[in-house]
């Protein structure tokens, strides 16, 4: 049953024709035609009243108030055009402020995968082996080819391992993301082509010769979206594949935070020596080798448990098919106790989500407190305004405006101006989230991710612009329509009470605005000390003026001699280079999130003593410490001796020293390990001599502790690894040096490929996490600084234009200056002593969530909150002087003129 | 938005001595009269004047509200016709629920009166 709203027209036309007919018929009982119509209207009664009453008859009634409040509010807004800008522009930068970190929440820990159905999917993991806090989600290719063989609970699986590949012919090296993918994978998680075909499950076999897929955007990017793409050839690491297909459009993969630009199946690992393995097929076999993610989707109405309950029974099968025979017997023990279980799947994984959660989650706090200032900020104004208002308030009671109206009014044009702010904030926010990916941009991996203004993040919006505006507007409004008409209407004098209500309300905004901005403040202050902490950090090494090399030698079947040979006239190319003060080269460099490891033992009589412990460890040429800047405090230096067929050397660091040897010097001590890089033995390897000690140096990353270190020299490598890293100390800017670097390397071999980078940047890159909480808390803490400072300005501004009377009465009967400074002085002390008392209770308890987050500091770090609240009394002091100096130059008569 | 009609009783002059209605009873008049047929506003308003004799006084402003309450519960409908003098009218008519509405306000106003006449002339009633 449908009604169709009748028009106010029709409403009045009938009504015109009632008149019309009355009319009519007193003219046909003889009255004139002048009587005739004022008797019309007289019977009638009042046109209009019933005209209202069909008004809101409709159930429209209110929108049609709404519109009318949103006319009056934006008639208001351009009346006062400074208050409107300075209110939506603050609101913009708190509202844009929260959409940003929001949408970077979403994009980063909400979204589900842009596939189809993607709650369904499923992440296997092997359940947390002993010591370890999370399940262990990567598997051997041997297993995930078990798994696939042997389960009955999925209706469909996948795998797939990202890299980079290298699109050069050779020379510098031009990588984009790749991925390995089985065959199932576009299948399985429903992605359909934008060009040719996808990867499908005949691509995927052993010994295939390769194929690739393109992202659409690296189609678009490479290929100007050219079908003819599809059929050519695309190098990768120097061998050729050709292009199948074209991804659907907004596929950017399985990890959030990165998007895949090549996808190339399994079995082309074994074309691809992509892991240093010279022979692709035998990684392939390796069971020891994880480096494969494993996702499902469950067959149709068999639930979480039951495919818990079923991989529990498969698991002991699963991975005793798979044991590898040179494992020790307590890592073969390890592997067959793992339990296969799943976990959700359907948001992807992520790096950047495991990285920046914390993070981003404590930024959302931050931004909500800013925006929680701005509102306090607006609604201080609008209490200033609503004493200029209150004659116009008075007005529209005492015509007959009920309260709620009234207040319904002035609420419309609070959240007008939320809305107005939030329009004006998603524009900044857009342009936030851009800088902030670039922020979390490395020189390694460009972040990538989808900011669709989608349901969620506008919604979210939408709700805090609503929020905040009736936030900030609900008080202002009740206490402004609290007025008596007639008390409003006789003037100023009337005024006076709720003048000083107003007065009162406004101090208790202006505590707590220095109160939220000090917690911002002292929060910004622990992220900025704890990143200068880390910046300043004794490294061991010096991170200036050195230029790292990555080679990679496209030939895996290169024997070991050459191999060396070549790596050796690498480097006195390099060293001859003009510009090189010092060259060499190593297994890893520091602060590359490289890491490998070594088991020692002390050696007693000839043999092992001792529990084994465990060391990080790297092979470097003599050179490596002088380029590096490290100093060996005891014992030499590795030298052209220390070969091959010599006696086996080590230095070890100071931590070590103190470990292995406590109380007695480590030179001329030995140590042995277990073969090394060769793991399908168990043989200890010739017992090796300590021949010095390090200084101790980060190794993987800035924040850890002094670990323990072990360096071999290289020339005792029994394999040379590719990608080979060469390092050199340059006189001048590292980066100039690439190019001349890259000539040399290229006059030995032109397909060498190359890449550089600076160690600058390598432990700069280590930092961003750090470096976004301090430069983005920051920039808020700022902000919230300012807002605050316009905040206790205004109320303090506002205060003494309502005392002028009073004090150029006081100026008048000779009260100094300086009193009348003291006294307005004494009220910004009183308000900034329980802001900031407020303050600091406050974060002595909020700051321990930035525990985890700080390095070298603790949460109630003493001076971080003196230095705040130092920093803050100090604005505020000037924010405070300026109406201040403004009621001492009070002249005496104008203001008792003026009233 | 219910409206209960106090518009019906407003405190207006009343010169010429005529009743004002109680609250409520218009819409039982209206009902009443377009038992009769179909009618216009205006036709509502003299047909109730006439067959009270002139004793009510309907204040004309305030029948269109009742009459678009009315049509909004559905107790009488509407269309745009043409009046007997040629002229365009929106005519009103009884919906089958306006009938029930009808019959219950009727008795319930019968109730009403005969327990007022009780009151006010027990001797009559006995």
């Amino acid at each position: 049953m449908f009604r169709r709203k009748r028009t106010a027209n029709d409403f009045s036309a009938e009504i015109e024709e009632h008149i019309r007919l009355e009319r009519e018929r007193w003219r046909e009982q003889g009255m004139s035609e002048e009587e005739a119509r004022t008797a019309a209207r007289r019977t009638f009664g009042n046109v209009m009243h019933a005209e209202e009453r069909f008004y809101e008859s409709g159930r429209w009634m209110w929108l049609e108030h709404i519109l009318q409040d949103i006319r009056y509010g934006l008639r208001m807004m351009t009346k006062s055009p400074g208050f409107t800008a300075v209110a939506v522009l603050t609101l913009a930068l708190g509202i844009g402020a929260n959409t940003a970190i929001f949408s970077l929440i979403d994009a980063v820990m909400l979204k589900m995968l842009p596939v189809q159905k993607p709650q369904e999917l499923m992440l296997l993991a092997v359940r947390a082996p002993r010591g370890w806090q999370e399940p262990d989600a990567t598997f051997s290719n041997p297993v995930w080819e078990e798994i696939r063989k042997e389960q009955d609970v999925f209706s469909g699986m996948f795998s797939w391992s990202e890299f980079q590949l290298d699109l050069a012919p050779g020379g510098e090296s031009h990588n984009v993301n790749g991925v390995y993918v089985s065959g199932d994978f576009f299948g399985v998680l429903g992605v359909r082509s934008a060009a040719g075909r996808l990867l499908g499950p005949s691509d995927d076999v052993r010994g295939c010769s390769g194929a690739a897929v393109l992202s659409y955007d690296f189609w678009q990017r490479h290929y100007g979206g050219a079908e003819s793409a599809v059929g050519e050839m695309i190098r990768l690491d120097q061998h050729l594949f050709p292009i199948v297909g074209v991804a659907a459009r907004g596929f950017f993969g399985v990890d959030v935070g990165k998007q895949f630009d090549v996808a190339v199946p399994i079995c082309a690992e074994g074309v691809i020596p992509v892991f240093g393995e010279p022979d692709g097929a035998k990684f392939l076999n390796r069971p020891s080798a994880q480096w494969l993610r494993v996702m499902a989707r469950p067959k149709a109405g068999v639930s979480k448990e039951a495919i818990g309950a079923r991989l529990r029974i498969l698991s002991p099968g699963i991975f005793a098919a798979t044991t590898a025979q040179e494992w020790t017997g307590d890592e073969r023990k390890e592997f067959l106790a793992g339990t296969l279980q799943v976990l959700p799947g359907g948001g992807g994984i992520s790096d950047l989500r495991r990285d920046y959660s914390e993070a981003l989650e404590l930024l959302m706090a931050v931004v909500g407190l800013v925006l929680l200032i701005a509102c306090a900020n607006i609604a201080s104004l609008m209490l200033a305004r609503a004493a200029g208002r209150r004659k116009e308030i008075a007005v529209r009671l005492a015509v007959g405006a009920s309260r709620s109206r009234v207040i319904r009014q002035l609420l419309t044009e609070c959240v007008l101006l939320s809305v107005l702010g939030a329009l004006l904030g998603v524009v900044l926010a857009r342009w936030g989230c851009a800088l902030l990916v670039r922020f979390l941009s490395t020189a390694d991996q460009r972040v990538f991710l989808e900011f669709a203004l989608d349901g969620r993040v506008l919604g979210f919006t939408t709700g805090i612009a609503i929020v905040t505006g009736l936030f900030f507007g609900v008080f202002p409004a009740l206490r402004s329509t609290r007025v008596s008409p007639t008390a409003a209407m006789k003037g100023a004098e009337a005024a006076e009470g709720t003048g000083k209500s107003h007065q009162r309300a406004g101090r208790w905004i202006v505590i707590s605005q220095v109160a939220l901005s000090l917690l911002i403040l002292i929060t910004a202050g622990l992220f900025l000390r704890s990143f200068r902490n880390l910046l300043t950090l004794d490294v061991g090494f010096d991170r200036n003026h050195v230029l790292l090399i990555e080679t990679s030698v496209p030939h895996p079947d290169l024997p070991p001699g050459q191999r060396a040979m070549l790596y050796k006239r690498i480097l006195e190319r390099l060293s001859a280079l003009p510009g090189t003060i010092s060259a060499s080269e190593s297994l890893v460099t520091p602060i590359s999130g490289e890491m490998w490891g070594m088991d020692f033992h002390l050696v007693n009589g000839g043999g092992p003593a001792g529990e084994e412990a465990d060391a990080y460890m790297n092979f470097v040429s003599p050179g490596y410490f002088s380029t590096f800047h490290s100093s060996i405090l005891d014992g030499r230096n590795f030298d052209e001796h220390d070969v091959a067929n010599a006696q086996p050397v080590v230095i070890i660091n100071e931590t070590m020293a103190r470990k292995f040897f406590p109380g007695s010097r480590a030179i001329g001590q030995y140590l042995v390990t277990r073969d090394f890089m060769n793991d399908h033995r168990e043989r200890m390897a010739p017992p090796r001599e300590v021949i010095g000690i390090l200084k101790d140096t980060k190794y993987r990353t800035l924040r850890e502790d002094s670990q323990q270190i072990a360096y071999l020299p290289i020339a005792q490598a029994e394999v040379l690894s590719d990608p080979a890293i060469f390092e050199i100390r340059t006189a001048g800017d590292p980066a100039l040096l690439a190019r001349a670097a890259g000539e040399a390397i290229a006059g030995l071999n032109k397909n060498i490929s190359l890449n550089f980078r600076t160690l600058e940047s390598q432990v700069d890159d280590s930092l961003q996490r750090e470096r976004l909480l301090a430069i983005l808390s920051g920039f808020f803490g700022g902000l919230a600084l300012v807002l605050a400072m316009i905040g206790l300005y205004g109320v303090l501004a506002y205060r003494v234009t309502q005392r002028r009377k009073e004090l150029g009465i006081r100026l008048a009967l000779g009260a100094q200056r300086s009193a009348i400074l003291r006294l307005i002085l004494r009220d910004v002390t009183i308000l900034l002593l329980f802001g900031i008392a407020g303050g600091v209770g406050i974060s002595l308890w909020t700051t321990q969530l930035t525990r985890k987050l700080l390095f070298a500091l603790n949460p109630r770090d003493f001076t971080t909150i003196l230095f705040s609240a130092l920093m803050l009394t100090s604005v505020a002091l000037i924010a405070g002087y300026l109406p201040a100096r403004r009621a001492i130059r009070t002249d005496p008569m104008i203001a008792l003129r003026d009233e | 938005m219910d409206g209960d009609g106090w518009w019906d009783v407003d405190d207006r002059r009343n010169a010429d001595g005529r009743l004002e209605l109680l609250q409520g009873t218009l819409d039982l008049l209206i009902l009443r009269t377009l038992l009769f047929g179909a009618e216009h506003g205006q036709g509502i308003a003299r047909a109730i004047q006439q067959a009270s004799e002139k004793e009510l006084l309907v204040e004309h402003g305030a029948l269109y509200p009742a009459l678009q309450r009315l049509e909004e519960r559905g107790w009488i409908s509407a269309k745009w016709g043409t009046s007997s003098n040629n002229r365009k009218a929106r005519f009103y008519s009884l919906t089958a629920a306006g009938r029930k509405q009808l019959v219950k306000e009727t008795n319930k106003w019968e109730r009403l009166a005969g327990a007022i006449g009780r009151i006010l002339d027990p001797a009559r009633e006995r």
